[in-house]
């Protein structure tokens, strides 16, 4: 596992929460989207991305929680994404895609919906 | 005055981390705000991404041109084989994204084939004047 980058998973309240930590890029999206798979297919009401302690995201980062997204409307449980770094929202924010997910910028928001 | 800084590496995912330093070390050579020296490294990260998901072995060989506040990135992809080292994240869409990103944080970008190697480049301006 890349040194810069960490991810887990919990269970909360029948919220799945997967927390991510670190950069996320080309060599490290690989494992955030195998661990938001397994957290989906064990069929959750609410899937909780924490990005609180990324600090670097990329397009490959994106197109994960993208799948992720079309994922889970597909197993019918909801996905909400946890960000509050200037940095990692501004990725975000200027492809659009603000629009699509439910960005909250605290955990437990998130988690209460 | 101009600088040159070059950097080649084995195509591996792992490895951008080192081209994602060597531009913030660039740009803050160049005088580039903590802002603009982010923004130069996910721009260059886009960059490198938009050769490597393509596939093929090989190296990356950048360039990287200071001049007076104005940095210049050229990455071309020396691919040796058609086999893909790199675990992508293939989707199509990402081409859409990496290219909005690539849009809202340089000033210009673009791909070439130079000599049968595929190229791609960046430019980006620093905002502020140096005194």
């Amino acid at each position: 596992m890349d040194e810069t980058f960490d991810i887990s998973e919990e269970t909360r309240d029948g919220v799945s929460i997967v927390r991510a930590a670190g950069e996320i890029d080309i060599a490290t999206a690989p494992a955030l989207r195998g661990e938001l798979e397994a957290s989906i297919g064990r069929r959750p009401d609410v899937v909780v991305v924490d990005l609180l302690g990324v600090t670097f995201m990329d397009s490959t980062a994106l197109g994960v929680l993208v799948g992720a997204l079309k994922g889970c409307r597909e197993a019918g449980c909801s996905m909400r994404i946890v960000v509050s770094d200037a940095r990692v929202l501004k990725v975000f924010e200027i492809t659009g895609l603000t629009e699509l997910f439910s960005i909250f910028s605290a955990l437990d928001e998130a988690v209460q919906g | 005055m101009s600088d040159l800084v070059t950097l080649s590496i084995p195509v591996s995912a792992d490895l951008l981390v080192l081209v994602r330093l060597t531009a913030a070390t660039v740009a803050s050579r160049a005088g580039f705000d903590v802002e603009e020296i982010e923004d130069l490294r996910l721009a260059v990260d886009e960059l490198c991404i938009s050769l490597v998901n393509e596939g093929g072995g090989g190296r990356l060989e950048l360039e990287f041109i200071r001049d007076a506040g104005l940095i210049e990135v050229s990455c071309t992809h020396r691919a040796t084989s058609g086999d893909s080292v790199v675990d992508a994240v293939s989707d199509p869409s990402l081409e859409g994204l990496s290219a909005r990103i690539l849009d809202a944080l340089v000033d210009a970008h673009g791909r070439d084939n130079r000599g049968g190697y595929e190229r791609a480049w960046l430019r980006k301006q620093r905002a502020r004047q140096q005194a």
